[in-house]
């Protein structure tokens, strides 16, 4: 009746929804700047986390191949390469996660800056006191 | 304030209810299927041409797929995202100008942790830049790449910061200035290497594209993919090195300016901060 890789896999995919549903909700309804960094971060792993499933394949079966889809000579033969490439995972997503996630991590130490400068000049990080000060 | 009881309710809850969405989905055969063993057909192309020799025209001539889509079949993406990098960074020490710091003649000697922390840090440094190095310099080979490489490399910076102090380290020689000149040098690195194929067809007469790494049908110049039996990937390799240069330098400028303390930036705070009273 009820496949359990299909259950874990509902599991994996509707946790990350979850996930998602609570750092825009910290985002967006926190007062606090910190928080809401803490939140974006949550996000913006959630979505890499999406990215990667979107390039993810099955394992053909659990005892083949025995070797991980590997180039390892300087020469290899059409047999390698076409064997290669019907066992290696998409690397494409993988790509654009790499990139994301320094370029993530330069945009957070920059907000994390901003919002430490905004406490330096008025004490605190609570938008609704921030929005509230004049000039 | 929420007590510890509320919060502990809201965390069983939301695990509850992905529990039991999940167990009614897959019940009623609505669940998420498990993915096919095979991938789509744009990434079997990707992985079919990132090392062949027998489609050179189509080639990157480097065998880690990540490395060949981030610098050589999807390069502009990563140069621009290159610059997202350089202006998160050029904003923070925009923000942070006009406070210098570090001038202080302080005993550095009495500051950061203890000595035990010391000598570990002194050992464990050059292992960290080690891997570091091997992430970067291997990108076209293992996973890893510039980025990695960068971002692992930025760690060594930031325990010296910590464990000994902000003083100590611009002592010798890792100041924000020096950090500025590295990171200028490393973007200026790939710049060259994505204008090098250019550079060298220009000399001979022959069509070539701005961020090519190996000859093309109608661009037949390129970048030996191996020296000496080396596998270098062409350009990858030299992209690699360069943005990890970029990458490590950025970072450590970001920690040194928000390492500086507290009294420095309410001085210059409140010299220059009229428009905020």
């Amino acid at each position: 009746m009820i496949e359990l890789e299909t259950y874990f896999f509902t599991i994996l995919v509707l946790s990350m929804f979850v996930n998602l549903g609570l750092a825009l909700y910290g985002v967006l309804a926190r007062p606090s700047l910190v928080k809401k960094i803490i939140a974006l971060t949550i996000l913006s792993d959630t979505a890499n986390t999406f990215a990667i499933i979107v390039g993810y394949a099955r394992w053909p079966s659990p005892t083949l191949p025995i070797k991980p889809p590997v180039l390892t000579n300087l020469n290899p033969s059409q047999v390698d390469i076409l064997v290669f490439s019907q066992q290696a995972v998409d690397p494409l997503p993988q790509a654009l996660v790499l990139t994301a996630i320094v370029i993530g991590l330069a945009v957070t130490l920059f907000l994390v800056f901003l919002t430490l400068q905004a406490y330096r000049l008025y004490g605190t990080t609570d938008v609704r006191k921030i929005s509230k000060l004049r000039g | 304030m929420r007590t510890t009881k509320e919060n502990l309710v809201i965390a069983i809850s939301m695990a509850l209810f992905v529990l039991l969405l999940s167990l009614v989905l897959a019940v009623g055969g609505l669940g998420y299927i498990l993915p096919p063993p095979q991938v789509r057909l744009i990434a079997s192309w990707y992985l079919r041409v990132t090392f062949n020799p027998f489609e050179r025209l189509f080639s990157a001539m480097a065998p880690e797929g990540v490395t060949s889509i981030v610098w050589d079949f999807r390069g502009l993406d990563t140069l621009f995202e290159t610059t997202v990098f350089y202006l998160a960074i050029i904003g923070s020490i925009a923000i942070a100008r006009g406070v210098i710091g570090g001038h202080k003649e302080v005993d550095e000697k009495k500051l950061g942790l203890s000595l035990i922390v010391k000598s570990v840090t002194r050992i464990s440094l050059g292992m960290i830049l080690a891997v570091a190095a091997s992430i970067a310099l291997h990108g076209h080979l293992t996973p890893g790449g510039g980025f990695q490489g960068g971002a692992s490399a930025a760690v060594a910076p930031l325990i010296l910061l910590v464990v000994f102090s902000r003083y100590f380290i611009e002592k010798h020689g890792i100041t924000k200035n020096t950090m500025l000149i590295l990171r200028s040098i490393g973007l200026f690195g790939i710049g060259m290497t994505a204008f090098i194929v250019v550079i060298i067809a220009l000399a001979s007469g022959a069509p070539a594209f701005v961020f090519q790494n190996q000859p093309k049908t109608i661009a037949p110049t390129g970048m030996p993919f191996e020296i000496g039996g080396a596998l270098t990937g062409g350009t990858l390799w030299f992209f690699n090195v360069f943005e990890m240069v970029a990458v490590a330098a950025g970072f450590t400028i970001i920690f040194l300016l928000l390492a500086i303390p507290e009294e420095e930036y309410k001085k210059i705070l409140r010299l220059g901060g009229g428009e905020h009273e």
